[in-house]
């Protein structure tokens, strides 16, 4: 299928009726939980997941992927307004945006977000479609020693761009793999780690995992907070900014693009990196970066506009190879694989309705945001005054829902309890839960390559350095690992001498 | 509290040996035909190893740690923390017996009570009308939620 047919074919699947509700659902929902700090994206995926059982796999996708850019929307209201981020890529927009508002600018601040992050959407769609063809057509030549190499690539990652120890990320991605061979080997038709009870049987269901570790155990830790929120106080007013800030902000538009682009591919990076790469760079280059801080436009367009621009990039990975470079692409790859459709190279060609159609979609829904969000910020902000006592309830509710509906089984809400605990203990000690979840997914498939490679070499481990892509991944993997490794010990060296 | 946690890395490390003997078990069978054990062995392994890793670094910035472990106070709230999270356990163990309307109006009139709302009238009526409204648009869903007691 050639390009113009595939926009076409997408712009048909995407303007169904049908489509565009749940479009519209999704973003909606996204930017609600971009609102509200109380969940994040993952969480609310993992809610909503049962409900698109019922739905075509390429409308289920139009909408979960809604949410995902959706809420990068929506977090930037709550950074402008009252300095909390709604998510984490939007922490960054605090710095600029708060100040922005303080100083009678909050038009301006959130008009150049919901801009900036339209077009960094959009021409991160552009990219999309020029990368992923060619990556997916190499991908085709692909053996299982690649896919091992590649999946390992992705995980080292992981650990090199983790936000803390790179040692605790490490051992997530481990915990990770474990819990992926829980249940029968679909090789050999053993049974692993069941502990005789017969609910394991299956495996570990990703959705009361990931509910737990990114829903509940977020509940528990908010219940922790008790500072108030405080809503600045200031008339919105003209949303449209200003020629000068035009003229500021194109630079750092175009800049956040490409860095978003180019982060959400990366695996591990995703948008938080992006987003933090870009405020660096635009103050980096500005000719005046003491005005950083103080409620400089260039800070809220730059990242504000990476961040969306990272959710087009992140899909490219995912469609071409099916290997999902951050959690929230892990779980869109999670639920591509519950409605029955494999993901992989293949993806394009066998279900050329969902890629063109998912790619339309996230047009029409970036399109949809521009015109919600510019005349609802004053909706949205309404809703940051729902007291937390109120709200928290009802996630919990939602969740309970969400687990329970996947099998009708209260096996499967004592097992999110139970990983909603375990992520809060794991947040109290600094562990990151995204590379245990990415890890989880990706596990079978990385056993799948490592096994399907062994059998290809009657057992010569040595065909992983034998292939040559291969090879360069794994040895660019180990000198990321290497690197890592030596950085910290550098920065131990450092401080011990500092203290002596 | 959060720098200094050798119980965590003694369960990693535990895992990783559980890990490797309960593969072992399973047969690894070696690189030529690589059996189901094989996979979780080597990440038992590499569990252990990282364990030990992480347990060496945290001796060594043990003095590091002493100096800041007082501005490391956690800020852990255990009565709501505990509230939800047994609420939660015993929503689960009881929703298929009781039902989705009795557990729910139960968990949630809980949960307002013990986050601080105060008025009993308007927790109850609040909760019954969640418990409706969510149970009538999820079954409108076509999501099966339990009906225990009140099934006829």
């Amino acid at each position: 299928m050639d390009l113009t047919s595939g926009i076409i074919l997408g712009f048909q699947v995407a303007l169904q009726p049908v489509n565009l509700l749940y479009c519209f659902l999704g973003v909606c929902i996204g930017t609600l939980i971009g609102v509200l700090p109380g969940i994040g994206p993952v969480g609310a995926m993992s809610i909503l997941l049962p409900i698109t059982f019922g739905l075509s796999p390429a409308t289920a996708i139009i909408m979960l992927a809604g949410i995902f850019y959706g809420a990068m929307y929506g977090g930037s209201t709550t950074s402008i307004m009252v300095n909390i981020p709604g998510e984490p890529s939007s922490v960054i927009t605090c710095l600029d945006g708060y100040q922005m508002a303080r100083k009678g600018r909050v038009g301006p601040a959130l008009g150049i977000s919901a801009i900036g992050s339209f077009i960094g959407g959009t021409l991160s769609l552009i990219g999309l479609l020029f990368l992923v063809f060619p990556l997916a057509q190499a991908a085709l030549k692909f053996g299982p020693p690649e896919f091992f190499a590649i999946i390992c690539g992705s995980m080292v990652f992981l650990i090199y761009l983790s936000k803390g120890s790179a040692g605790k990320a490490f051992v997530m991605i481990l915990v990770g793999l474990l819990l992926g061979t829980v249940g029968i080997d679909r090789i050999t038709g053993v049974s692993r780690f069941d502990f005789g009870i017969p609910y394991l049987l299956d495996g570990i269901d990703f959705i009361p995992l990931a509910m737990g570790l990114f829903g509940i155990s977020e509940v528990l830790i908010n219940l922790e907070e008790t500072a108030e929120r405080t809503i600045f106080q200031s008339k919105i007013g003209n949303l449209l900014p200003t020629l000068e800030d035009w003229k500021r902000s194109i630079g750092p538009i175009l800049r956040g693009t490409v860095i978003g682009f180019f982060g959400g591919i990366l695996p591990g990076a995703g948008p938080i990196t992006a987003t933090f790469l870009s405020y660096t760079i635009e103050k980096k280059i500005s000719k005046d970066p003491e005005r950083f801080g103080q409620g400089a436009i260039e800070g809220v367009a730059g990242p504000e506009t990476a961040n969306n621009a990272a959710t087009g990039g992140s899909f490219v990975p995912v469609l071409a190879l099916g290997i999902p470079p951050n959690v929230i692409m892990a779980f869109l790859l999670g639920a591509l694989i519950i409605h029955g459709v494999p993901p992989g190279p293949l993806l394009i060609s066998q279900h050329p309705q969902i890629f063109w159609g998912v790619m339309a979609s996230m047009y029409v829904g970036n399109c949809m945001l521009l015109l919600l969000n510019l005349p609802l910020i004053g909706f949205w902000v309404k809703l940051l005054k729902v007291p937390y006592r109120i709200l928290m309830p009802m996630i919990l509710l939602f969740c309970i829902i969400g687990s329970y509906s996947i099998n009708n089984s209260a096996f499967d809400v004592i097992a999110m309890v139970l990983f909603g605990i375990a992520g809060y203990v794991l947040r109290k000690f600094d562990y990151e839960a995204a590379p245990l979840m990415v890890a989880f997914i990706l596990g079978p498939m990385l056993e799948r390559a490592f096994r399907q490679s062994l059998v290809l070499s009657d057992g010569r481990a040595s065909i992983f350095v034998e292939r040559r892509i291969a090879a360069v991944i794994l040895l660019i993997s180990a000198l990321l690992l290497a690197h890592a490794g030596y950085s910290s010990y550098r920065r131990y060296k450092s401080k011990s001498q500092a203290s002596h | 509290m959060k720098r200094f946690h050798p119980l965590l890395i003694i369960v990693w490390m535990g895992l990783g040996v559980f890990a490797m003997v309960h593969a072992y078990s399973l047969g690894l069978k070696g690189f030529a035909g690589p059996g189901p054990g094989l996979m979780p062995f080597l990440v038992g392994l590499l569990l252990l190893l990282a364990g030990l890793y992480l347990l060496a670094s945290s001796l060594l910035k043990r003095n590091e740690r002493d100096q800041t472990r007082k501005d490391e106070q956690s800020k852990i709230n255990p009565g709501k923390t505990g509230l939800a999270v047994g609420s939660l356990i015993a929503y689960a163990l009881f929703m298929e017996s009781l039902g989705y309307l009795i557990t729910t109006t139960l968990l949630l009139i809980a949960l307002f009570k013990g986050m601080g709302t105060k008025k009993w009238r308007t927790v109850v009526m609040v909760s019954v009308l969640t418990s409706l409204i969510t149970f009538f648009a999820f079954t409108y869903l076509r999501l099966r939620l339990p009906m225990g007691i009140l099934r006829f």
